[in-house]
This record gives C-alpha cells, sequence and structure tokens, in this order.
C-alpha cells in the first residue's frame, strides 16, 4: 500500500511523515524514529508497556494506527524529563524503588503523570484505579504507587 | 596484614540502608537499553515455523520455494544444527529446531530470515512439511508406564519418566508406626509462567574476523555462551555474549532457549546481523514455567507435635524437554524439610514427559508447590494436636548451625524470630480462630536456598562468581561480572558493595554491561545465588584493591598501613582522624607503582552434602527463611475473595539494600498471589488455551494486599556482610498463608490450584452438605 | 506482530460514508472507531478485510452531551462525565468497568456495542487455529465449544448494551435509506446462527445512543463477574433498573451480557411486576427465574455452571442494592 503524508506533533514539536496505513502508532515511533523508549510487550493493548499519551490522555500505542494521529499531539517518556534531571515523578519512582526491570517504567511514569496533571493530590484509590491498565510482573505495584503518592504535590 | 582486618564492620555507610537502582534514572526516562532497542545495520529480521502438531514426525521439509521467494535471505531447519544441548549436562535433550520429530503443539521446525516481517511470513507460509501425528502424551500418570513412541528415546523403560527419585533417610515406616499424630494431605497444581513483561528476544551478528557477537535478552549469559559454543561448533573464545537491560525473567530466562541459538545461526548463514523477536503467544509457547505437579504429603508427629516423619510424594509433569527437570525433581523432596527439623525422610518424585511445552524453572523453583501442601499439613497437624499452629512450628524449627537429614549444612536461621514478628504484628492471638465466617487469618513458612552450591558446568572447586575492578587517574572504579541484573538489583547492589569496603561515594563507581568479552564469569541469575556469592566475590575483591589504596595512603603519610582505616573518599589515621589522604591522593600515588589499579576477587562454595546419590541437590550456603501471615475476607455466595493484608516476616540476614529486599517480598507475594488467584497454563489435550496477558490473568493493583515486611534476620556468618538471598524464598510462604487464612474464614483446606471463585464456592457447598458447621455456621 | 495492508478511509460525513459503503461492498470493508477491539482482532488475522473505514472525522458521531451519546464518545469520556453517573448510573457503571483506564482512553461507545464476540477458540492467533482446523466463526466450518456446523456460540462480551438496555435506551442508525431509531437491544440478531449478529441493513452505521427523559435519574446499577477488577471482559454483566412508587414497582429492569451470543432483556419476567408491591423475595424469585433461563457455554475463563450460579446472586444483588437506594431516597 502506498506511502501517505500525515503531520502531527510529537514530544512538542511538528513531524510530517509518511507511513502506510496500516502503520501502528508503536511502530512508527520505534522502528522509523527511534524512539524506543515505548515498549513492546504484548502488541495487544493488554499491558501497558507501550503507554504514550495522546493529546494528553495516556493511550495504548499498539492499537492506534499512525495516521490516526494526524493533528494531534503525541508525547512519549523521552519528552518527560525536563532538559536535565528527571520530572518530579520520575524522581520519585527512583528514590521509592518502583522500578525493578523497568521494562513496564515507562508506561507506568506516563500515566502517573497524567494522573497527576488532573487530579494533583490523589487518593490511594484514585492512583490504583489509574494505574489498573499497566502491568507490573516485579514490583506488585506496592512501590508504583508510593511513588506516585510522594510524587504529587502537598501532603 | 590480612584483608579480613579491615573489613567493614557494622555500622555500614550504605549498605543496611535504601539504595535507589543506580540503573533507574534511565530506566524512568526510556534511556534503559533493552535488546529490542538496539539495531545493527542491514539487520534481518528472524521469524519462526512452529509445529501445528503436539507430536509428529517429521516425514519430508521443503523449504525450497520459501528460499527463493523475495526479501529472503535464509531458511534453516533442523538438520543444519542437530547438536544435542539442554541447561544441565546430564539432560541434552533439546535440538536448536526440531530434527526428525516435534514435541509440543509450537515446537521450532524452520526459521527465516528476511528483510522484514512480512516477508519472513510470507516465506514461512511457503514452507511444506510433511507430518505423520503420533499418539499425544498428555497425562502424566499415563507416562509413568511403557507407551508407544515415548517422547524422548531417553525416557525411562520406555516410558515418558524423564527423571525419578527415590530417597530415603532413617525409618519412616519405624516413625509412622510410633507416631501419635499423622496427617495426610494432596494437592494440585497448574502449571504458570514467568509472563515478564519483556518478550524474549535476540540479536546476532557474525562478522568477517570470524567471531559471533549475540546480544540476548538472558538471565544466565554463561550457560548461553556455552550452548551456543557447543550447539554452532565455535570455540568459546569466538563466540561473544552481551546481555542489554532485560525486561524481568523470574526463570524463564535462565536455559539456553533454542531461539538463540537459530537467531547465531541465521546470522551465521546470511553475513548480516539478524534480530528475533518473539510474540506474546510465542513467550508463552516457550513456557519453562513452574511445573504442574500432584503432590502427596503425609506427616507423623510424636504427642508433643515433634515431627517424626515426612513422607513425600510428587508427581510432575515435565513438558516436551528435560529443561532444568533434574533438578526440578530433586528440589520436590529435599526442600520439604526446612524450615523443620524432620528425623525420617522419605520421598519418592517423577517428573514425566508430555507433548505440551516445556516446564522449567520459575521463581523460587521446586520449592513452592511442595511447600504449599507441608503448610497445609502442618496446620492440619496442628488442628489435630490441638496445638496453636505458630507454636507447632516453632516446636519444630531448625536449630542453627544444625545439619539435616539429608546432610544440608544449616548455618544461621532467624526462623523463630520470623514467627514471633508476625505473631505480634498480626494480632494472631485475638484473631486466629476468633474472626466471624468469612474471614480468616492463616499463616504460611518459607524456606530457601541462598544459591546452588552444585553450578552446572563447574567442578565444585571453581569459582561460582569473579568480580573484577579497575581504577584509573580519573577515580572512577569500572566493576566487571557476568552477573546478570534482570531488575532485581544486584548491579546496584554490586556497586554499593565496592563503594562500601573502599569508602567511595556511589556515583565513583560504574557497573560495566555483561559482556563475555571483559565481564569474568558470573553463573548469573538464577538460584537466588547473586547476593551471596556475587556479593562475596565484589567484596573480596574491594578489599584487593583497597589494600593498594591504604598501601600509598601509608607512604603518603608516613604512618603504618595497619594504622590506617577507611574513611568517607578518605583513608585517614585511626587514632588521629585529622592525618589521612583523599582518596584520590591515595588512588594516583598508587598509580604511580603499577599504572590502573586492578583487583579480582572470586567466591567458591565450600564443600559440603552427603555422598549419595542426588546429596548436591538443595546444599546452599546458606538457606533463607520466611514467616507470612495473611487475613482474607472470602463473599461466601460467590466465593470472590480478597486478600488484605500480608505480614511477611523474612530472614535474609542482613539485608544489605532495603529498597530491594521489599521489592522483591512484595514483587514476590504478588506472583505467588497469581498462581493462587487465577493464572493457570490452561490446556485442553496439548492445546495451550491462554497464550495472551487477556487471559493469562496477572493480579492487577486492586488485588495487591498491603504487605508489612518485617527483617527480622542474623547476620549469616558466610554472607556478604551477613545478607543471604532475598529473591525466591520470599515467594513460598504466601501461597500457604492465603489457604490457611482461607481456612480459618470458611473451614475448607483448597488443594487443586489455582483457586478460582467457582472452587471456593464449591469447597464452601461441600462441607455445608457433609453437615459440618465453621465457626458458627450450620 | 503486524497488520496486513490494508487502505484506510476516513469519511468526513455519513453520507460520505455511504458512498464508500456502496462502493466497496458489504464484505469489503471494516468500520474502525477505537480500535481496541478491532486491531487485536486484525493483528491475528480474523475475519480481515481490505479496506478500513474510519469514523474518525465525522463530527456528529464525535462525543456525547445530555442523553445523546455519540457513536465515537470514549468510554473513559463517559466515565469522567458526574452528570451522567447521576443521571443514568447503570451506564456510567459500566462505561467505567470496560477493560482498563487505556483501553477506555480509545474505545467508542458504538464499538463496544457492536463488540465482536469472543471465544476461545476464536481470540487465537492464526497458527493456533490453524493448528485445530479454524472454527465456524472465522475461516472453518465447524463450532469447538458446542461441537456442530450450524451455530457459532461466542460470547456477547460487552458492558454497555444491557445497561443501556435497562433504562431503555435507544440506538440511532443512519442508512442509505434513511435514519431510523431503535431499543438498543434490537440491534442485536437472537435468532440466527450467532455469526450475524446485528440487524444492521447494508451500509447503515450507529450515528448516536438516546438516553430517554423517563428513565433519568432512575436508580440503575450495573455489576460484572470477572476474575480480574481490570483487564477482563465480562463473564457475566448484570444491569438492573428499579423505580418503586409507595413501595410499588413503577418500573423494572433487568439485562444480562457476557453469557451468551447476544445481550438480552427479561421484560417477559420483570412487565408482569409493575404496579406490584416490592418484596426482597421478589429479587430472589426474579433471580432464580433469570438463572433458569441462561445458557452459558464453556468458552470464558469461568466454568459456565458457575456463571449461571452467580447469575441468581448477580441479579438478586443488584435488586436489592436497588431497592434500598429507592427505600433511601424516598424516605
Amino acid at each position: 500500500m502506498p506511502h501517505r503524508p500525515f503531520s502531527f506533533r510529537l514530544n512538542g514539536r511538528e513531524r510530517s511523515l509518511e507511513a502506510p496505513a496500516e502503520r501502528v502508532l508503536l511502530d512508527l515511533l520505534r522502528e522509523d524514529l527511534g524512539l524506543v523508549g515505548t515498549k513492546r510487550g504484548c502488541d495487544l493493548g493488554t499491558c501497558g508497556c507501550c503507554t504514550v499519551l495522546l493529546d494528553g490522555r495516556p493511550t495504548l500505542s499498539c492499537l492506534t494506527l499512525a495516521h490516526e494521529v494526524a493533528g494531534r499531539h503525541v508525547q512519549t517518556i523521552e519528552a518527560v524529563a525536563p532538559t536535565t534531571g528527571l520530572s518530579r515523578v520520575q524522581s520519585a519512582f527512583v528514590e521509592h524503588g518502583a522500578t525493578q526491570c523497568g521494562f513496564c517504567t515507562p508506561g507506568f511514569v506516563l500515566t502517573a503523570t497524567a494522573l497527576l496533571r488532573d487530579h494533583p493530590h490523589p487518593t490511594r484509590e484514585q492512583v490504583v484505579a489509574a494505574i489498573s491498565g499497566n502491568l507490573c510482573r516485579c514490583t506488585g505495584y506496592t512501590k508504583i504507587i508510593e511513588a506516585i503518592l510522594a510524587a504529587a504535590e502537598g501532603p | 596484614m590480612t584483608a579480613a582486618r579491615r573489613t567493614v564492620a557494622p555500622p555500614t555507610r550504605l549498605l543496611g540502608g535504601r539504595i535507589p537502582y543506580i540503573e533507574a534514572p534511565l530506566k524512568v526516562t526510556g534511556r534503559a537499553e533493552y535488546t529490542d532497542d538496539l539495531k545493527r545495520p542491514g539487520m534481518l529480521l528472524a521469524r519462526l515455523l512452529r509445529s501445528p502438531y503436539a507430536h509428529a514426525r517429521i516425514r519430508s521439509l521443503d523449504v525450497a520455494a520459501a528460499r527463493s521467494m523475495p526479501g529472503v535471505h535464509a531458511v534453516l531447519t533442523g538438520d543444519r544444527y542437530p547438536t544435542p544441548f539442554g541447561v544441565l549436562p546430564i539432560t541434552h535433550d533439546e535440538t536448536a529446531l526440531a530434527v526428525g520429530k516435534v514435541r509440543y503443539l509450537g515446537d521450532i521446525v524452520a526459521a527465516v530470515a528476511a528483510d522484514d516481517e512480512l516477508s519472513a511470513d510470507r516465506a514461512l507460509r511457503a514452507i511444506r512439511v510433511d507430518y505423520e501425528p503420533l499418539a499425544e502424551h498428555v497425562d502424566p500418570r499415563v507416562g509413568l508406564q511403557r507407551v508407544d513412541e515415548p517422547i524422548h528415546a531417553r525416557g525411562l523403560n520406555g516410558s515418558n519418566v524423564q527423571k525419578e527419585v527415590a530417597q530415603h533417610f532413617g525409618d519412616v515406616d519405624a516413625a509412622l508406626a510410633r507416631a501419635r499424630a499423622q496427617v495426610h494431605l494432596r494437592a494440585t497444581f497448574a502449571g504458570v509462567t514467568h509472563a515478564f513483561t519483556e518478550p524474549q528476544v535476540t540479536i546476532a551478528e557474525a562478522t568477517p574476523d570470524g567471531r559471533l557477537t549475540v546480544w540476548s535478552a538472558t538471565q544466565v549469559p554463561h550457560y548461553l555462551h556455552r550452548a551456543l559454543s557447543e550447539v554452532l561448533g565455535w570455540p568459546l573464545h569466538r563466540i561473544r555474549v552481551i546481555k542489554p537491560e532485560v525486561g524481568g525473567g523470574f526463570g524463564g530466562k535462565s536455559d539456553p532457549l533454542p531461539h538463540e541459538i537459530v537467531c547465531a545461526a541465521l546470522a551465521i548463514e546470511t553475513g548480516r546481523p539478524v534480530k528475533l523477536l518473539f510474540d506474546r503467544e510465542e513467550v508463552f509457547l516457550t513456557n519453562h514455567g513452574r511445573h504442574p505437579v500432584q503432590n502427596e504429603v503425609t506427616i507423623a508427629a510424636d504427642a508433643e507435635g515433634r515431627i517424626s516423619a515426612f513422607d513425600i510424594q510428587a508427581l510432575i509433569e515435565g513438558g516436551a524437554w528435560s529443561s532444568f527437570g533434574t533438578v526440578t525433581t530433586y528440589y520436590n523432596g529435599v526442600l520439604s524439610m526446612g524450615p523443620y527439623r524432620v528425623p525420617n525422610f522419605r520421598y519418592h518424585g517423577r517428573r514425566v514427559y508430555t507433548n505440551r511445552p516445556p516446564n522449567g524453572a520459575m521463581r523460587a523453583h521446586g520449592g513452592t508447590n511442595l511447600r504449599y501442601t507441608v503448610e497445609l499439613a502442618m496446620d492440619l497437624l496442628a488442628e489435630q494436636l490441638g496445638v496453636d499452629p505458630i507454636d507447632l512450628r516453632r516446636r519444630n524449627a531448625l536449630a542453627p548451625h544444625s545439619t539435616t537429614v539429608n546432610q544440608f549444612r544449616i548455618t544461621s536461621t532467624s526462623f523463630k524470630q520470623c514467627l514471633d514478628a508476625v505473631e505480634s504484628r498480626s494480632g494472631w492471638r485475638e484473631k486466629f480462630r476468633r474472626l466471624p465466617y468469612g474471614r480468616g487469618i492463616g499463616l504460611g513458612a518459607g524456606f530457601y536456598i541462598s544459591g546452588s552450591n552444585s553450578p552446572i558446568h563447574f567442578s565444585p572447586r571453581m569459582p561460582q562468581s569473579t568480580v573484577h575492578l579497575k581504577v584509573d587517574m580519573d577515580g572512577g572504579i569500572a566493576v566487571h561480572s557476568m552477573q546478570a541484573d534482570i531488575g532485581q538489583g544486584s548491579s546496584t547492589l554490586l556497586a554499593a558493595i565496592v563503594a562500601e569496603v573502599l569508602g567511595v561515594d556511589l556515583e565513583r563507581v560504574h557497573v560495566v554491561r555483561v559482556d563475555s568479552d571483559v565481564s569474568p564469569i558470573d553463573i548469573g541469575s538464577y538460584s537466588s545465588r547473586v547476593t551471596f556469592m556475587m556479593g562475596n566475590a565484589a567484596r573480596q575483591a574491594a578489599e584487593h584493591l583497597v589494600e593498594q589504596l591504604l598501601h600509598a595512603a601509608g607512604e603518603l603519610t608516613g604512618y603504618p598501613e595497619d594504622e590506617l582505616v577507611v574513611a568517607h573518599e578518605r583513608y585517614q589515621v585511626g587514632h588521629r582522624p585529622e592525618i589521612g589522604v583523599s582518596f584520590l591522593e591515595a588512588l594516583h600515588k598508587a598509580i604511580e607503582r603499577s599504572g590502573a589499579l586492578v583487583a579480582t576477587g572470586a567466591y567458591t562454595g565450600p564443600p559440603m552434602g552427603g555422598t549419595f546419590k542426588g546429596s548436591r541437590a538443595g546444599t546452599s550456603p546458606a538457606y533463607s527463611f520466611a514467616a507470612y501471615i495473611a487475613e482474607v475476607e472470602v463473599d461466601v455466595e460467590t466465593g470472590l475473595f480478597d486478600v488484605e493484608k500480608v505480614w511477611a516476616a523474612f530472614d535474609c540476614g542482613r539485608p544489605l539494600n532495603r529498597l530491594a529486599v521489599e521489592g522483591q517480598i512484595e514483587g514476590s507475594i504478588h506472583m505467588a498471589l497469581g498462581q493462587f488467584l487465577g493464572e493457570t497454563m490452561s490446556y485442553r489435550g496439548p492445546r495451550l488455551m491462554n497464550p495472551s496477558l487477556l487471559e493469562y490473568k496477572i493480579p492487577t493493583p486492586q488485588q495487591m494486599p498491603e504487605v508489612e515486611v518485617l527483617l527480622v534476620g542474623e547476620d549469616d556468618p558466610e554472607g556478604p556482610f551477613g545478607a543471604k538471598e532475598a529473591g525466591e524464598g520470599p515467594l513460598v510462604a504466601t501461597m500457604p498463608a492465603v489457604a490457611n487464612a482461607l481456612y480459618d474464614a470458611v473451614g475448607v483446606r483448597f488443594t487443586d490450584l489455582p483457586v478460582t471463585p467457582d472452587k471456593v464456592l464449591k469447597g464452601i457447598d461441600a462441607r455445608r452438605s457433609a453437615g459440618a458447621g465453621w465457626k458458627g455456621t450450620r | 506482530m503486524h497488520l496486513d495492508p490494508f487502505e484506510l478511509h476516513r469519511p468526513r460525513s455519513v453520507d460520505e460514508l455511504f458512498r464508500l459503503s456502496e462502493r466497496l461492498g458489504p464484505e469489503g470493508f471494516d468500520l474502525l472507531s477505537g480500535g481496541t477491539d478491532l486491531l487485536p482482532n486484525y493483528k491475528m488475522h480474523l475475519n480481515v478485510r481490505p479496506h478500513l473505514v474510519a469514523l474518525w472525522d465525522i463530527a456528529e458521531l464525535q462525543g456525547h452531551q445530555e442523553g445523546r451519546l455519540g457513536a465515537m464518545a470514549r468510554l473513559a469520556d463517559l466515565e469522567a462525565d458526574p452528570d451522567l453517573r447521576h443521571a443514568y448510573p447503570a451506564v456510567h457503571e459500566a462505561a467505567s468497568l470496560v477493560a482498563t483506564p487505556l483501553v477506555r482512553a480509545s474505545a467508542t461507545v458504538g464499538g463496544n456495542l457492536l463488540v465482536e464476540t469472543r471465544c476461545f477458540f476464536f481470540n487465537q492467533s492464526l497458527p493456533w487455529r490453524e493448528s485445530l482446523g479454524y472454527c465456524l466463526k472465522a475461516d472453518g466450518d465447524r463450532c469447538h465449544v458446542v461441537p456442530q456446523r450450524e451455530r457459532c456460540y461466542a460470547t456477547f462480551s460487552g458492558d454497555l448494551a444491557p445497561a443501556l438496555a435497562v433504562v431503555d435506551a435507544e440506538v440511532e442508525l443512519a442508512g442509505p435509506r434513511g435514519r431510523r431509531r431503535t431499543p438498543v437491544l434490537n440491534l442485536y440478531d437472537t435468532g440466527g446462527d450467532g455469526i450475524r449478529r446485528h440487524h444492521l441493513a447494508p451500509g447503515e452505521v450507529v450515528v448516536a445512543v438516546h438516553l430517554p427523559e423517563a428513565t433519568r435519574g432512575l436508580a440503575s446499577t450495573y455489576a460484572k463477574l470477572r476474575v480480574r477488577p481490570s483487564f477482563d471482559f465480562p463473564e457475566l454483566g448484570v444491569a438492573a433498573l428499579l423505580a418503586l412508587h409507595d413501595g410499588r414497582i413503577q418500573r423494572l429492569r433487568l439485562a444480562i451480557g457476557g453469557l451468551e451470543t447476544h445481550p438480552r432483556r427479561f421484560d417477559e419476567l420483570t412487565d408482569p411486576l409493575e404496579g406490584e408491591l416490592w418484596s426482597a423475595e421478589r429479587a430472589v424469585t426474579l433471580a432464580e427465574e433469570v438463572r433458569k433461563a441462561v445458557r452459558p457455554v464453556h468458552n470464558t475463563f469461568l466454568p459456565p455452571d458457575y456463571r449461571k450460579r452467580m447469575t441468581a446472586v448477580f441479579v438478586r444483588r443488584a435488586l436489592t442494592t436497588l431497592a434500598e437506594r429507592g427505600a433511601a431516597a424516598s424516605a
């Protein structure tokens, strides 16, 4: 099938690309653009490792066609940290031991970042609900939840 | 002067605290490099043709059409590299691709390397295979006898039995005859799998200098290295194995796996870099997970509740290959006794091949299902004797510095302290058998090896771990070791031990990526061995290095070096701390003499174990102990239940990184709960029905209980700084604690895992229809 | 995993969509909304078609306002809407319980209504299905759940349909021959072979769901049985609506999903009760009658006898909760 052009915002910058209709966003990011921080865990929407923010909302890039993001804003894990150092969520993940193997971590960091943007002071239940689409096989989620609560502003 | 004199004594500066993982900043930013993140110029993609039959002879295999398809660079079949291999040297029964016969639905029949996935998949569909279907063997009970067309020629006496173990210590029959109390329990366990988030992936590249480089998601780079060498026929020194970050293993990446060899073979055939990445279904089919088991436990005791005998049987379903199965068959017996003193012990275990995906080593390998049945039987025994389950376990606790009936050398144990801790923290005395119907509390105990003392490829006197250090003028310390961090924090511990001994800041220490060209051999992440063995090797290496630095500091200060002590980034006179030199001053002085400093440390396990057949299985330089209490609430009308809280007391000796130890305990509880609540390799006949993360039910955060971690271990005499393992032992007490809590809640012992709500309800029904009330119900 | 090549179309109006669908033919394309159901199936090469017609750019399908849920309204937006929660609790609960937050970010109202039925023998990879000779629902001619060659027993696994059914929602359909509105459950072909599952005319699409004024604010609920509190499709979904007046039943609706090939409402059991006095026994009796009426088969994770038994428990509990809520509200 022919490659078709489309434009979108990627991590704050306008990008014009070509991709065949069947290209999914995950492949576009990883294979075409080298943004390999977005992970491929199951390819079927059942693990959350491929989470990106689409117009600010955590979204499964493995089930999103590349062309669907035309005119929209995609943020990947590569754009979460400030120029130097780490974001609040990222620092909390480091300090609280919320990463083990780290393969699910980019998805959790993005999900947590969006949660705290919308709910700066979430309850534990809100945190649990928010991350309930991201699978972690290492941590039992305990330290992830602690990290997100710690990253929330104030008491 | 000996290094031991300057050994760091507690209090320590870093160790024992909460040390964030050194690679975590890379992981939270997406910058950590996993195998699938790597790209090599001109890289091809490989895909595998898998068998649609569970058991069949390959009459013919025609790959001519596939070979000539556009975009296809190579097609590989089993005849090209038929040398058998396997993780254990005594059971080489796997081949890189099927040779003559397929043994499970999903067995690898052919491989294609092509420009892209689409071309590879097209080529796979063009391969013609003529199969002669054979009788499928899926019931291990049937496989015990002679069968037509056994799965492997090496099955015992024409059966599908891969391994049989019969052990008897003391006199079990006499003990049973004398016993005042005796309990018997049978249980059945479905297979479960690791389900790490990162699918298996390998990249291989053969270069014109006659070398082969393999990047792979592996827990044991060294065993992969050996298997590649054996099957490909290349000497080890021409093969370079690199381990990038690994997205979880839990035992599933500890066997050398066929696809890793296939990928390397394709790279050799094509002269191009080749990547082979699994889809999630392939991860499930590759399995090597926890064995499905049916086990039986008889425990005999005297009137005071002192255990007089264990009599144990296990029927273990192996799947298509041996994998770690011989070890599994031993472990299902020998790991049953600890944490208890058992004077008479008998075990009969059999592992039987079936035409299903192979089972292998999974976290707390061999010590999980068996422990479940033993711990339920212990509760039953307590009930029969009218003794509190905690008291019963106290009475039978293994003594420190004792020897078991099968010659395990027990050194440190804080099992009784574990029992004390959970008893008081959980409010056990007020709750046990006193909570309302539907609510319950239960205890489980744990015991596990802190590293197998029988490394697979070594005579026992060769080191199980070696660590190299290099320090140059820049003041950075490079640490080389083939230890495989798969997320458990071993690189962090390695760096922290070196920094602790040298007295320097952690950020000076760089743990170099595992690369067989430069990393000295450590045999990787399995059998919960890394903290103990690598930790000791790292400590020794750092002590050798600090000797050189103190010598230089002595020259600079004019004080005898045995009067110098290690301080923070500084070496100073013990009784005159104002006199001293900085780490860099000492380093630069030392370099004047020798150039960049290097040091080596190694760990070799002490001789141990009996002299009988199989005596080394389960021997370990130390053992971990645990006591967990779980509290549950059951919806007695639906069978759905919540595990609300787990009090987890664990004896890992001295915890060196509390953050990591807690993480291992919390993660272990989660994984064990998965097996209890609903994870199952669900088969109909030979066919896996749920090869997906949607239908394989890993618990969600809503299902995770609150966990209170209680670290009560005392220093182990041989562990690095007193430490023992905390990676696998924390799993085993979880399931029995929950099961015993369910019994306390509804009066039913669940012996068919997983315990899905339909089974809970059936159990409650059965108890009611038997007219047996429980805690006020009728 | 890759998607086989297809051509992607993005009509900007339903009229453009009709022209496209006429040109492509009924078997030539699939509609694509959120993609969370279709794309996994396409990755597994399940009934793949050469054209995908995306509904992303058709303005009238987007979003939701009071009483009208666009076919392309995202479930996450329904979940985040407090007005919906108060006005139509069952619909809000059902939307909030679908899969995971990540799926709900993309998944749509129309997509959940028309979600593909599920089965252990269908939702598998191509090699998996090939090894068994395929099945009636895709590429084959035999059912492996209930062995025969006539009927597919794959399970309807949408959460929204039963909830929408108890609030008497109507679905608005647009086709080349005009528009129509029909009760939600009329979408589903209950008498067929399980393969053809909808009463949709050629080219017809779901435009929106309309929530009637008559049920606004009435007590309703949706309960979902599954092994895990997220991710899992329903093993059973029970929706109920109960309005009481002076202790008498003013309006009573019961619907189920996750058990059979289509969602079902039990008007034959509930209609005769209107005007009757409510009592706790009614909940028990009704629950038992619903249980007797349902016929789950063994193609989901939990065994069918358990799911059938749970039907009674879930129905009774839903009704009891609603009756208590109603009593509390009128007190």
